[in-house]
């Protein structure tokens, strides 16, 4: 008996959730060869995996290693549905964007990705402008795109003071109002947000999901 | 020695290890980030010149009195002998730009022969360090090395990221890896420790905030143990350092056996000090950055009476320390103040009013 839309999408969400990387593109298969629609696949499927990873990653249940085969299994599903997805996007839909990286003189991205990767399960449009990224790189990719979110990430202290330069570019080009900034990393703290005048700071890849969406306003 | 010290660093941890009187509490504040700013030189000057690694440690023991040297093998060592890429700043800890290994498949090109002294000019350069601080100050203070643990070797190889996932996917490579680093690192503390130099093994990738419990114990804990016994049949000694949330492989952490255990901040010491304080002395763990870097001198002194609080009593000794290195953007004089505050609170006998004393911080 052929699986029903419900068992189908619950086997994409399993393939995500429990790292079946390599099998999860003949779930995505199956899915679209069974005729069901491939945004639903997306979100309830594999969205829906990566969801459940999270809150796992949040109870201190999965760790990072278990979060990035889960990433891996849910883009490689991605890369089956994304050609069935319509092309028409919905004109009232509001696109929240996001420009993403690790700010100039660091190279350690594992922390950034993760946040890249929930972010992207979030629904946000996210721009990776990857690891040791000149600091006026964040502002003119912002300005370009109209992000409404920049998000800045470092390990190391001695590039800590660029995450202030950035804020301090808003500033100066009359943005901070509409650009608001996250930050995160090992060495960074709320009272270092505080302190460069950011507005907000995440403590994990979780967070940082729930603080980018309020910070964007999004339902 | 410090003009408000009445014993050596050298006596204090004779007096320390064999449970005699002590002037004052130990203090090891990790100086290695920091310690071209103390000599008032750039990043890139130190690491140049075996003279200034030296001189670098000296300048903080003589400004500072703390109680151990750490020339800085570093966590990178394993990876550039082997043709792992570094960028170059002029003022700022070099990081890995190309990882010499990008392929699993390729493990077997890797040339450890290249990790050999005669063969790795950056590790020849820290033994000359070494011999000089031992030279000139050999007499006064101990000096420590700070250098890689097993996994955080093999991340200096191969993309840490591709190392985690690689732990599920194919973990038979990264055991070769781990026992290939394992080797190589056997051979290069031997060189420290038949110099007198204490190890201080830090293993920032096989923290608990990248790794779980279980692949700590898989990957991380025999390799561990293996260099600690190695360390121990030559007549060596060492401090055990992960950086982050240790606090569930602490147990794990001291089974490898190590002489010294250091903590993060981001681990209590109350709870450190109930799980293994029985079985080896404690270092911790003034926040780096959130206190000695974004602090003010009361803030230093609050944390340093707290951590005295918490570690004095822990049954086989408590040295208050930097929960993790101490970097270049630390203002230096908040480690005199750090200094300041251990010759206030740490002073024996401890006196006990003054350290519940909430108003005594200045």
């Amino acid at each position: 008996m052929a699986k029903s839309k419900e068992e189908l999408l619950q086997q994409l969400s399993d393939c995500v959730f429990e790292m079946e990387d390599e099998n999860v593109a003949d779930a995505a298969n199956e899915y679209i060869d069974a005729g069901y629609e491939a945004l639903d696949g997306v979100l309830k499927g594999l969205v829906d995996g990566m969801n459940r990873a999270g809150q796992m990653y949040e109870e201190e249940e999965y760790f990072v290693t278990d979060l990035l085969v889960c990433s891996d299994a849910m883009y490689n599903g991605l890369e089956v549905l994304k050609p069935h997805l319509p092309l028409d996007q919905d004109a009232d839909a509001v696109n929240y964007k996001c420009v993403i990286g690790v700010v100039e003189g660091d190279t350690h991205d594992i922390g950034k990705n993760l946040v890249r990767i929930m972010l992207e399960t979030a629904g946000f449009e996210v721009y990776d402008l990857g690891r040791d990224v000149p600091l006026i790189s964040f502002v003119e990719k912002a300005k370009e795109v109209d992000a409404q979110l920049i998000c800045l990430s470092t390990l190391m202290t001695t590039t800590m003071p660029g995450m202030k330069e950035v804020v301090e570019m808003l500033e100066k080009e009359e943005l901070k109002d509409k650009v608001k900034v996250m930050i995160g990393g090992g060495p960074i703290s709320q009272a270092y947000c505080d302190q460069i005048n950011a507005d907000g700071y995440a403590v994990n890849a979780i967070g940082a999901v729930t603080l980018a969406k309020e910070l964007v306003g999004m339902a | 020695m410090h003009e408000q010290d009445q014993m050596t660093p050298n006596e204090r941890l004779q007096a320390f290890i064999k449970g005699e009187k002590m002037d004052r509490i130990l203090a090891m504040p990790i100086l290695v980030s920091i310690s071209h700013r103390v000599a008032g030189i750039t990043h890139r000057e130190k690491r140049a010149s075996a003279e200034l690694q030296a001189q670098s440690q000296i300048d903080c023991y003589k400004r500072y009195g703390n109680d151990l040297m750490i020339i800085e093998y570093g966590l990178h060592g394993v990876g550039t002998a082997l043709g792992s890429e570094m960028n170059d700043p002029e003022d700022s800890l070099p990081a890995i730009v190309n990882h010499v290994l990008q392929d699993l498949k390729d493990i077997d090109q890797l040339d450890f022969d290249k990790t050999k002294k005669e063969n790795d000019p950056w590790f020849a350069k820290t033994l000359e360090a070494c011999e000089i601080c031992q030279e000139k100050m050999g007499q006064e203070i101990p000096t420590g090395v700070l250098i890689t643990g097993p996994f955080t070797a093999v991340s200096s190889i191969y993309p840490t990221e591709n190392l985690l996932r690689a732990t599920r996917k194919d973990p038979a490579s990264i055991h070769r890896l781990l026992r290939l680093c394992t080797d190589a690192l056997k051979d290069i503390y031997k060189e420290y420790i038949q110099r007198g130099i204490i190890i201080v093994m830090c293993d920032p990738i096989a923290s608990g905030t990248l790794l779980r419990k279980s692949q700590y114990i898989e990957f991380v804990k025999p390799y561990a143990t293996e260099l600690m016994n190695h360390i121990h049949e030559l007549g060596g000694m060492c401090c055990y350092h992960i950086c982050g949330n240790t606090t569930k492989i602490v147990m794990d952490m001291v089974d490898t056996g190590p002489d010294m255990l250091s903590i993060d901040n981001l681990v209590d010491l109350e709870y450190v000090k109930g799980q293994v304080g029985k079985r080896l002395p404690i270092l911790g763990n003034v926040p780096p950055v959130d206190v000695l870097m974004l602090g003010s001198r009361s803030d230093i002194f609050e944390s340093v009476k707290t951590c005295i609080l918490k570690g004095k009593d822990s049954p086989k000794g408590y040295i208050i320390a930097s929960g993790c290195d101490i970097t270049q953007n630390v203002p230096v004089e908040n480690i005199d103040y750090m200094m300041e505050a251990v010759r206030k609170y740490g002073r024996y006998p401890i006196d006990e009013a003054l350290l519940n004393d909430p108003a005594t911080n200045n």
